[in-house]
């Protein structure tokens, strides 16, 4: 039953929008997998990237070896469009679970039952942890299919690697919102600015490469560690892991703290 | 016996804004509490601190003989509420917002539920949000009855119920104080609670200005009335009369305000051919204005005074 506890209903809550960020995720990452071989024998990517020079950096083409599906799938979806995707999923998912409740006025009844204000941040947290899995577990599923249909070789464990800091850069950034709307119940400013920051960390991984004093605060953005390692080719980093958990953990304790002393809206 | 609520030195203040001020207030296990005052006065913020979804300025409060912020969820556990802008999740029917809360709560009386369910005729098939403002405050009534709370805390409970469940709703109060449970209500309504209320608060401006019986409060009601002779009557016969103020005779048309009991000045009248009476009861702030003043900041010892000139 889906409403045996906050977590269930907030389960219940996201069963859609998860169903169609999977949806999303999954059917662009199977069309590109079924498209990969015709899209080879068109262009000569790699050389087309290597024409292109630094500007190939912003797009985050940075590392992908576009003469394989798994690189390909890496300039075209991992670099960019997968975690923002994932980061906007969850940063946005993740603004409304307390200030959302307050601005709809329904925290009032929720917190005159006897649930403390901690569990009901970290039940709520555990249904975005699950919704993030659940895109990308579909994700995969739909890019090995996609593969078998093109007969194009893609390892799975690797893929499952690259998943994996999907999840993870995506919550970092979901926790980041929490933070900042469990501590102001703005539900506007924690997107915004979750948003900006995502968009800012986006640019200093990106462009560290070629502009010479990024390198210096590339270590400050969640990009570095997210594909830093490039694990579609090397595997799971767990020390690039370890970062994006730890980030999350700070800003989840952050969210937690900061609602719990916090006068709630009336 | 612990006192349902006790509160000591409450204060919140937000701002400019107005929150309440020093606020001592004790409501004994038992017993129907109104607590009522104008829009603004601090009603809600005073429940509010109540259930620890704000937190004091300063001052202390306790619910059931506990520290409303340290004892939370045991406080939760015993304590039904209904908030004064009630909103529940809309995507919900009445039957499954009612199954969340109670999963919630840990355990509730199925049958129970069921029962007020029928008496207060809700029909909790329906999703929320299509409900009329009415039967929205049914399903939050529900929810806060059907734990069976040794504190039931109503913030302006009665808005848009109809007349029969409003006497449905009374009945369950009624039933909930002769189990010997308490029951708090805050209204800006005399009229709607005076017949429920063993006992009143009074806010304005933040600050609790007195606790009474209704009983010495009904007694002390303003009435506006209006009389209409069959001819010219002379004002002096009325003037003399106690607790007649405001004397306007004009063409045979009495109009005067009353204060406290009419019966003087109806047996006085009946000397006359009376054609018609209108009695208008006053708001309850019509009430806190000829009671308490209408500055802010009323010193205690006025309303004694305005008590006792009253009384």
């Amino acid at each position: 039953m889906l409403l045996r506890n906050v977590f269930a209903k907030q389960v219940r809550d996201l069963r859609w929008p998860t169903f169609w960020v999977s949806l999303g995720c999954g059917a662009m990452t199977a069309y590109f997998a079924i498209l990969f071989p015709s899209y080879s024998k068109l262009f000569d990517l790699n050389s087309m990237l290597e024409k292109m020079g630094p500007a190939a950096k912003l797009l985050g083409a940075s590392m992908g070896d576009a003469s394989t599906l798994i690189g390909f799938l890496h300039i075209e979806l991992f670099s960019m469009i997968l975690p923002a995707g994932m980061a906007a999923f969850a940063a946005g998912v993740a603004s409304g679970f307390t200030a959302g409740e307050e601005s709809r006025g329904t925290i009032d009844v929720l917190l005159s039952y006897p649930i403390s204000r901690q569990r009901v941040v970290l039940e709520k947290w555990l249904a975005i942890c699950l919704a993030c899995v659940v895109a990308a577990v579909v994700l995969w599923v739909f890019a090995i299919g996609g593969a078998a249909i093109s007969a194009s070789a893609l390892p799975g464990d690797r893929l499952a690697a690259a998943l994996v800091m999907l999840v993870l850069i995506g919550l970092a950034f979901g926790a980041i919102s929490l933070a900042i709307s469990t501590a102001t119940g703005n539900r506007g400013a924690a997107i915004g600015v979750t948003i900006a920051l995502l968009v800012v960390m986006y640019l200093v991984d990106a462009l560290s490469a070629v502009v010479d004093g990024l390198a210096t605060i590339r270590p400050f953005s969640l990009f570095r560690y997210y594909m830093g390692d490039d694990p579609l080719r090397n595997g799971l980093n767990l020390g690039d892991a370890a970062v994006l958990a730890g980030v999350t953990v700070i800003f989840l304790v952050i969210a937690v703290m900061a609602f719990d002393r916090r006068d709630l809206a009336a | 016996m612990t006192p349902a609520i006790e509160t000591r030195g409450l204060t919140k203040r937000y701002g400019r804004a107005r929150g309440i001020i020093d606020v001592d207030l004790v409501v004994e296990a038992g017993q129907i509490f109104g607590f009522l005052g104008p829009n603004g006065a601090g009603k809600s913020t005073t429940i509010r601190l109540l259930l620890d979804l704000i937190r004091p300025t300063s001052g202390e409060a306790s619910v059931l003989g506990m520290d409303v912020h340290r004892d939370r969820l045991a406080i939760d556990r015993r304590v039904g509420y209904v908030p004064g802008e009630l909103s529940l999740y809309g995507e919900l029917t009445g039957h499954q917002l009612l199954a969340y809360l109670a999963n919630l709560q840990g355990r509730v009386d199925a049958d129970y539920r069921d029962r007020l369910i029928e008496r207060l005729e809700l029909d909790p098939t329906r999703r929320i949000k299509s409900l009329s403002r009415g039967n929205k405050q049914k399903v939050g009534l529900v929810a806060a009855f059907m734990i069976r709370p040794d504190l039931l805390i109503l913030d302006e409970p009665t808005a848009g119920l109809d007349p029969f469940v409003q006497l449905e709703f009374e009945h369950l109060c009624e039933e909930a104080r002769d189990e010997g449970r308490t029951v708090f209500i805050s209204s800006h309504q005399l009229p709607e609670v005076e017949h429920l209320c063993d006992r009143v608060g009074i806010i304005r401006e933040g600050r609790l200005l007195a606790v009474e019986l209704i009983a010495d409060l009904k007694g002390r009601a303003l009435r506006r009335l209006e009389i209409h002779f069959a001819g010219p009557v002379n004002a002096d016969v009325f003037a003399g009369l106690p607790g007649v103020r405001d004397l306007v005779v004009r063409d045979g048309t009495l109009r005067c305000t009353v204060m406290g009991s009419i019966d003087a000045l109806i047996k006085t009248a009946a000397r006359f051919e009376v054609h018609d009476i209108h009695s208008i009861e006053t708001s309850l702030e019509e009430i806190f204005m000829a009671y308490y003043g209408s500055g802010g900041g009323t010193e205690p010892d006025a309303v004694r005074e305005a008590s006792h000139a009253a009384a």
